[in-house]
Formats: C-alpha cells, structure tokens, sequence
C-alpha cells in the first residue's frame, strides 16, 4: 500500500480541469454520491442507480486526463479482496428476502440461492461504485489539498495537525522500506528462504521492523525539530486561511450535489428500471 | 475487518458515527491535553507505522478481511486508549479516503472496532496483567491477542445486525482467524514495545520503562 502511495500522490499532481477544483468540492462530491448509493435499499433498483452514478463518474474521470488503466489498477487492487466475500454472499441467506429459490446444490448441504445471487450483486454495483468515486477523490486531490480542505470544512485541528505528520511518515516509511530492502537484498538475505532457520529469519525481520520504526522516528523528530526552528507548531493549523469557493466551483458543486440527491429519488419515485 | 460501505444499512452506520464521535471527542480532548511538541511526531509515527502493519490484508470466508489492529500497541506505547482511538481514527481516515480500504458511512463502525475496542480492551488487559504478572512480553502478548480478537467477533456482530452475513458462521470464521491473526500481533506488539523500551524508554507512557517491565506505576 505504501507503494500505491507514491503513484496516488503523482497522479494527483497532474493537471486537469477536476484536479484545479478546490478539495472541498471534490469531498463533498465523492462523499454524496457515497452516502445516496448506500442510502439505496438492497433492491434491484440500486441497478439504475448505480449505472448512472458510474456514468456520472465516468465523465469526471474523463475530464481528469488520467488513464483508465489507473483507475483500472486501483480498482483491482480493492474489488477482488471484496469480490471473494460478495461471492460467499451466494451461499448465505439474510434478512432481505423471505423465500429462497435454490438455483444449484452442492455437496455438503450448501445451496446457491437466486435471491442471494441478486443480492450479492447488489452488494457488488453498490461497492463498485462507491470505490470508484473514492478513487477519483484520492487521484486528483493533492493529499496536503485535502488536509487543508478538510481543516476548512471543519476537521478539529488536532486531527489536521497528526494527518499531515502522519502522511509525512508514511512516505519517510516507503523510503526507510525500501532503503532497507535493498541493504538485505545486498546481503543476500530472503525471508522465504528454507534453508535458514525460522528463528533467525524472525529476528532479522523484527530487527527491520523495529530498524524502519526508531529511524523513521527520528528522522521524523529532526524534521519536526527543525518544523518547530521555523515557526510551525501544533496551533499551525488554527489559522488555515480562510479561501472562498469561485462561482464556477459554487456551480459545479450545486449541479452535482442536486444529480446526486434527484437520481436516486427519481428512480424510487417513478419505479423506472433500466436493467 | 474493515467494513467497507454499502455492507452496513446507512441507518446502522449512522448509529455507529454517533457512538464512533463520542470517543473522538474525547479522544480530542486526550490529544489537546497529552499530544504536545515532543509527542506529536510518536502519535504521527505510530498512525504510519500502524497504517503499514494494517496493509497486510487477507479476506476471511464467510465474512469480511482479517489483518493485524494496532490498537493495543498504541494505547499502550501512549498510556491511554483514547490514544488508540486518536491513532486508528488518523488511519482509518486515510485508508478510507485514499486508498478505500474502509468506508465513509461504515467509519464509525471501524473506529469503533479497531479504535475504541481495541484500544480499551488493549490497554485495561494490559494494565490488569501487568499488575499481576510485572512481565511486559506476557501482558504485551495477551493483551494486543485479546485487543485483535475482541474487535472482530464485535465486527461480525456488526455485519448480522447489518444482514449481510450469519452471526454463527460469522463469529466462528472471524473468531479463528483472528485468533490466529493475534498470535502474530501478539509478537509484533511484543517485539516493538521491546524495541522501543531499548532504545528510547522516554516514549513509552505506560510506565514501562525496562524491556522486561519491571517498573509499573
């Protein structure tokens, strides 16, 4: 994940009209159009939804300039760990339905249901979708854009202030990590190597844990030092500048969040299906 | 055992946000009273760190994922288990809004698991042990065990409730792997408490200040 960490923020530097968007724009988009697709019943009709959410998505990421192969890749990184738990979803049978048709048996007393079929599918189109906008928020938003943009829809300072060193180590970690790697590498050394003893490949381990810990540590505490030398200290963050939203920005989020809400009423509303 | 969204109700997970921010608050507290110059770059360190043990996701069947927690470590490196739910919720944040492990309306759900129970049962069995044992590797062991175990049978309670799987199967497969899952936390959570009472006993705010944990408040 730490790798992953290095490609997110550089594709977050890019440049496109939806990365030049202001961070609170793009937060309050990701997470409304979250919080409406899991706000949608377990009904089939998360099916319309969905599908125009994802359309919704679509045109976004398009006016982003990125790749589809990057969200491609991000996406495959999340969906197939779920994927194996929708897919045991086919075996079970919940609260949401109250008859079950069986579809196949199988050895062992275990049936595939119609019924769950559709819900893990359901399960399936709601998560899709809702990963997808969170990998759109993460890909354009520069990670020191959304802190500030989260101090200034109200994140408490304290929180702002741990975020940012937090994210700072993290990258310090992915340097140690592989710093480290390649040092054991020069030595030779393979943890999944049989033939030494499940002991010593332990120990080395723990050392490049706790190694990759206390110097990321310090070297931490002689950047915030150093932080503090010039003026930065844990009220920094008290004082984010107060930055209004353009009038376009204004527009944008307004159109959005209006879609956002009137899709999923709408289809409730008129029962109108297109799956 | 990160729940991710649309696998809990948004009434269920609303419930949880409520019951998630009570602790927050508090925990904002314990970081504006507790968190200053010198301790900042430990909690900022321990969210990575902990952020890194958590990337070593496995799905479990039946259920949801199973990777180590952190909690316990964090409440007791930092004395406090509303430290653990400070630290678990910075990670959370970041992991649910990059990298979606995790979800926005779930949030409240995986605080709750990771960070408040995790941290409390983590840091009272360690403090309950610790008195009765003086040894830091045995009450370290079990209480990060115990700080791994807990949160995820509380997770798959959650995820019944939720309707999206059977209680039984549920505990039962959540139960046995993280059982197994927290032998290794147990380890990781040993070894570095050790590390870090070595090398830097100053951090630790336990009390614990030999490797071995001779000296309990």
């Amino acid at each position: 994940m730490i790798e992953e960490l290095f490609q997110i923020e550089r594709d977050a530097f890019k440049d496109s009209p939806i990365h030049r968007l202001d961070a609170r724009v793009k937060i309050a988009i990701a997470f409304a159009a979250i919080i409406a697709l899991v706000a949608v019943p377990y009904s089939p009709m998360i099916y319309t939804v969905g599908a125009i959410f994802f359309a919704f998505f679509c045109v976004l990421w398009a006016c982003t300039r990125l790749s589809p192969v990057i969200y491609l890749k991000r996406a495959l990184a999340i969906i197939p760990l779920w994927g194996v738990i929708i897919f045991f979803q086919i075996f079970l049978k919940n609260k949401y339905y109250t008859t079950y048709d069986v579809v196949m048996s199988l050895p062992f007393g275990i049936n595939i249901y119609a019924q769950s079929i559709e819900f893990a599918f359901i399960l399936f189109v709601k998560f899709v979708v809702c990963i997808s906008f969170i990998i759109l928020l993460s890909s354009t938003t520069k990670m020191q854009d959304m802190l500030e943009g989260g101090a200034r829809m109200g994140l408490p300072a304290e929180f702002a202030l741990a975020l940012g060193m937090m994210i700072r180590y993290l990258f310090v970690f992915g340097y140690m990590f592989r710093k480290i790697n390649e040092t054991l590498k020069t030595k030779c050394f393979d943890a999944f190597d049989r033939h030494l003893s499940y002991q010593y490949r332990l120990r080395q381990l723990g050392y490049m844990i706790g190694t990759m810990f206390i110097r990321s540590y310090e070297q931490g505490e002689r950047v915030y030092t150093s932080m503090l030398c010039r003026g930065y200290g844990r009220e920094s963050y008290l004082f984010v500048a107060k930055k209004g939203l353009k009038g376009g920005e204004w527009a944008f989020l307004s159109i959005s969040l209006v879609f956002i809400i009137a899709i999923p009423v709408a289809v409730w509303l008129t029962s109108f299906h297109m799956f | 055992m990160h729940i991710p969204d649309a696998f809990i109700p948004i009434w269920q997970g609303a419930i949880y946000w409520i019951i998630a921010l009570v602790f927050v608050a508090l925990a904002l507290r314990w970081a504006r009273n507790e968190m200053n110059e010198e301790k900042l770059p430990l909690v900022a360190v321990l969210a990575a760190g902990i952020f890194a043990l958590q990337s070593f996701n496995l799905p479990v069947s039946m259920g949801t994922s199973g990777h180590l927690v952190g909690g316990a470590l964090a409440a007791i490196i930092l004395g406090s288990p509303f430290a653990a739910v400070f630290i678990l919720s910075l990670v959370l944040i970041v992991q649910g809004v990059l990298f979606g492990d995790g979800g926005i309306t779930t949030m409240g759900a995986n605080i709750i698991n990771m960070g408040v129970i995790g941290g409390f049962v983590g840091f009272y069995s360690f403090k309950g042990l610790m008195g009765v044992t003086k040894s830091m590797p045995i009450s370290g062991f079990v209480a990060a065990w115990l700080a791994c175990l807990i949160p995820a049978l509380a997770c798959a309670v959650e995820m019944y409730f939720a309707g999206t799987f059977p209680l039984t199967e549920g505990l039962v497969a959540m139960g046995i792997y993280h059982a197994i899952i927290g032998v290794i936390e147990g380890f990781v959570t040993v070894a570095a408490i050790y590390l870090i009472t070595s090398v830097r006993p100053d951090l630790v705010d336990t009390g614990v200040k030999t490797p071995a944990g001779a000296q309990v408040p």
